[in-house]
């Protein structure tokens, strides 16, 4: 037989160290902006002038800064806590991609507290019983599909799934549906259209100057830091951690693993459905494009950030300064839009886990395998 | 007289996975017509020396001869065509396909279309070589041992000269382990060139010419079986002397403490795997059970652990009866279960998580409040770590990162810790050395001296004819009968195995299980 040889195999690597992980992201991050800097100039875009704008926002030089700030703010805001909302999921391994439906039927529940309760009763009850309101709806629509996985042991990819349609086309029903019970179209237009929430139905603002801090990002840090501690140090947080591991070990442990799963992704879609209600409440106003893909974005922020609290502050500040960003510089290049923060995006995530796999294996060639073996 | 050629020769291979050097400079050959044992302990490096004859793995260094001739294996089908073939510890088989197919998938030759002949062409070529298959029996209506057959069928189907057998006995009865061998000195007759991994010295003495030794992925030493013994083997093999004689220390028995009337389970399939069994255990005994493998034994652990919930009998744990309580409940009787399962990872550990973690797993509720006691963990967890000298860097590694040894200790550290007096454990040395293996009877042995009973759920019958008092052995869910350890022999232990020697009614006034001194009379039901 001939003495054939592979170019290269691969090797795995001992245990990398944080740094040397920390790196690797950033290094895929640094990469996948060069790879999006070819295609700017495939187009004839400038991209070191892009960049200079997508990173900043646009924020120096505009006559209005506190604005694109508190845009930005809206944006980040969803994206984050579903996120977290995700992670607290698949931690249990629990694939929830559901995100875009709970958080639509959360914005649908919540635009219901607003229109019935938003004349009668004063504005911060009416915030917060929004809230409570999407969070309800958002945690009972997740908790069916639980209910179905411990009952009957349905798949809950799918399911999760289609049932972002199923929310989708109710919420274009009410969209589009002109009757006297939809009180949530606008009464006075001949087109079915939204109609704007009454203002005690408008997110709490602290004033800070001509800036306007929305109350749903102090409610997200606050989250932020609930979720961190209830995944790491609580009892509740444990028994997630040994659901997701091994379910026959938490069985075996006593821990009654239906009632976990149910709690948990109660827990997980109720946080969705809130962030539809913040999202909505902010927006002051329903719209059939509510989600604008946070389920899914939340998804890979998820996974980038391998489900650590901090990691997917991190991640989502990254995404969403892509996505507001090339927003705004998408405005001075007509060729460019906002589907490049997308494709950005796309092409980090992919870069990221080709990073991944590297700090776990290295490739040895075969020329140095062969001088070893000469040896 | 005249020097043979070597079916194959191995020289100095070297194999490292990252910084650890799984082989290092290993020498190893076999003629033709001859059994060369390969034995070494757990993590030694045998799996990993044979893998790359088998192509799963390609030697950093060193070179491989085939009947003289340097090759270089790549990959499975390179060493398929050297006639090269393993059957592995865990059979590579596809469960849904027929006996037939399972050696069709794999037959170049046999092109795209499923023949009719495949089965008399499989039968006929089966005969040739004496075995008794039917080419048309699905994989998963198959016995262990038929499976084994099936996988060396097909290794001498694709025309291997060199078979490679990972520790073939580990599954297998003692009548079955008698008929392999057979098999494979029928093979050697015809010439064929064989290796068999194994860690039982009595086999190695038995069936091979040569015993090559590893030690932590070095060469020890080759010698020919016939000038060695168990001794001198276990030193060369482990390093120093090891005492093999293991302790049954004679402890003052108590009244029943678990006992198990009629009790009847059936499986996830719904078929039943324990049927009418009786037995009952004592604190400071070790009561062992012996089955083939899938005799109904992880049923039965489970059902005393509250896992899985029984069709009828009784369970009664001091007076109390158990039947119907949850797991947790249970536990809090002082039931403990430890039941290592195949893949030595799937129950009773949270593989991802730390030691620290593992080890409050069944009393991470206890402490006030809402959070997790870690403090108490840690503590344990150095602890646990001290006594049973675990190898670890930290209390907080994952519990996946240690060897198989150390995950075990750290199973069955914590079940102790908890201060349970029943402990149910089913394989606790499953896939470990003799060095471990004896630090875990070691263990057992100080519990029952401490009044626990012990049920003990083993597969090495030698093992467990020094090890326990008494041992009850079970045969498709059925009990063939309860013997003292001390007055059966393996034989005997073999044929009940197999349901051809049924002692459970050898006295007529009392069948096998139910203790004299029973407390079940007393008998009251619990509220859960």
């Amino acid at each position: 037989m001939k003495n054939r040889q592979p170019l290269f195999h691969v090797v795995k690597r001992d245990q990398a160290g944080p740094g040397r992980q920390l790196l690797a992201y950033v290094a895929a991050v640094v990469l996948a902006l060069a790879v999006g800097a070819m295609l700017l100039s495939v187009q004839d875009v400038e991209p070191v002038t892009f960049y200079r704008q997508m990173l900043t926002m646009g924020i120096p030089g505009s006559r209005y800064p506190w604005r694109a700030v508190e845009n930005f703010i809206r944006l980040f805001v969803p994206l984050l806590i579903v996120s977290l909302a995700l992670a607290l999921a698949f931690k249990m391994r629990f694939w929830n991609i559901g995100g875009e439906g709970q958080f639509i039927i959360g914005a649908i529940c919540a635009g219901w507290a607003a229109m019935k309760l938003g004349e009668s009763l004063p504005r911060p009850l009416v915030v917060v019983l929004m809230a409570l309101c999407g969070a309800l709806g958002g945690g009972l629509y997740g908790v069916f599909v639980a209910a179905l996985k411990v009952r009957f042991g349905t798949n809950e990819t799918l399911l999760t799934l289609m049932l972002n349609y199923v929310a989708l086309y109710i919420l274009q029903f009410f969209a589009e549906t002109k009757a006297d019970w939809n009180f949530f179209l606008d009464l006075e237009s001949a087109r079915p259209k939204f109609a704007k929430f009454p203002d005690n139905a408008q997110m709490l603002t602290i004033p800070i100057g001509p800036f306007n801090l929305n109350l749903s990002l102090v409610a997200a840090v606050v989250l932020c830091v609930l979720i961190f501690v209830y995944l790491n140090y609580t009892k509740r947080g444990y028994e997630i951690a040994v659901v997701g591991d091994s379910p026959n070990t938490a069985r075996y442990a006593g821990m009654k693993v239906g009632k976990i799963i149910i709690r948990t992704i109660f827990l997980s879609a109720a946080l969705i459905g809130m962030a539809g209600a913040f999202h909505v409440s902010s927006a002051g106003i329903l719209s059939a494009s509510v989600t604008n893909d946070v389920g899914w974005t939340g998804v890979v922020v998820a996974w980038l950030a391998k489900l650590n609290t901090v990691g997917i502050v991190v991640a989502s500040l990254l995404i969403t300064v892509l996505q507001f960003g090339c927003q705004t510089a998408s405005t001075t290049y007509p060729s460019i839009d906002a589907n490049f923060a997308n494709l950005l995006q796309g092409v980090i995530l992919f870069i990221v886990l080709a990073a991944d796999f590297f700090t776990r294996f290295k490739l040895v060639t075969r020329s140095k395998t062969g001088k070893e073996a000469a040896k | 007289m005249e020097e043979q050629r070597y079916a194959i020769e191995m020289r100095g291979i070297c194999k490292s996975f990252g910084s650890v050097a799984a082989n290092k400079d290993i020498n190893l050959n076999v003629r033709p017509g001859e059994i060369l044992a390969l034995l070494g302990e757990n993590g030694s490096g045998k799996t990993t020396l044979m893998n790359m004859l088998s192509g799963i793995y390609k030697p950093d260094s060193g070179s491989v001869f085939v009947d003289g001739r340097e090759v270089a294996i790549n990959s499975p089908e390179d060493s398929k065509k050297l006639g090269i073939g393993m059957v592995h510890q865990h059979f590579k088989l596809v469960d849904v396909f027929s006996a037939a197919d399972n050696i069709w998938l794999g037959d170049e030759t046999s092109g795209p279309v499923l023949k009719k002949e495949r089965y008399n062409i499989i039968h006929d070529m089966a005969q040739r070589f004496g075995f008794d298959i039917d080419p048309r029996k699905k994989v998963y209506n198959m016995a262990v041992s038929e499976k084994q057959t099936l996988e060396i069928v097909k290794v001498l189907y694709y025309g291997a000269k060199i078979i490679i057998l990972d520790e073939p006995t580990a599954v297998l009865t003692i009548q079955e382990t008698a008929r392999l061998f057979d098999v494979l000195r029928r093979m050697k007759a015809e010439g064929h060139a064989i290796i068999i991994i194994t860690h039982k010295l009595n086999e190695v003495l038995e069936i091979s010419d040569r015993v090559t030794i590893l030690r932590k992925g070095e060469y020890i030493t080759t010698v020919d079986t016939a000038s060695a013994d168990e001794q001198r083997l276990t030193e060369y093999m482990v390093g120093r002397k090891v005492e093999l004689n293991i302790e049954r220390p004679v402890v003052d028995k108590t009244r029943p403490l678990l006992e198990i009337r009629d009790l009847t389970i059936k499986n996830d399939e719904g078929a039943v795997a324990i049927d009418k069994v009786n037995f009952y255990i004592r604190g400071g005994e070790i009561l062992g059970v012996a089955g083939i493998a899938g005799c109904g034994q992880k049923e039965l652990c489970e059902a005393i652990a509250g896992l899985r919930s029984i069709e009828s009998g009784q369970m009664i744990h001091k007076g109390d009866n158990i039947v119907g309580l949850s797991p947790k409940a249970i536990l809090d009787k002082g039931i403990s279960m430890s039941f290592i399962p195949e893949d030595r990872l799937g129950m009773g550990l949270a593989p991802s998580m730390s030691i620290t973690d593992n080890m409050l797993l069944k009393k991470y509720d206890q402490a006030k409040g809402p959070f997790v006691d870690r403090k108490t963990g840690r503590a344990e967890a150095r602890q646990v770590i001290k006594d049973l000298e675990i190898v670890t860097p930290s209390t907080e590694t994952p519990v996946r990162r240690l060897s198989g040894g150390n995950v075990q200790k750290v199973l069955l550290g914590r079940e102790i810790k908890a201060g349970p007096n029943v402990i149910v454990t089913a394989y606790p040395v499953r896939g470990l050395d003799i060095n471990s293996s004896y630090a875990i009877y070691d263990i057992l042995n100080q519990q029952k001296k401490d009044g626990v009973g012990i049920l003990f759920v083993g597969e090495d019958l030698d093992v467990m004819i020094d090890l326990c008092d008494k041992i009850m052995v079970l045969c498709h869910g059925k009990v063939m009968g309860v013997v003292h350890a001390h007055k059966t022999s393996k034989e005997e232990l073999g044929l009940m195995m197999t349901g051809a020697l049924d002692l459970s009614n050898k006295y007529e006034d009392r069948p096998a299980g139910i203790a004299r001194d029973s407390r079940i009379e007393e008998t009251k039901e619990v509220e859960e």
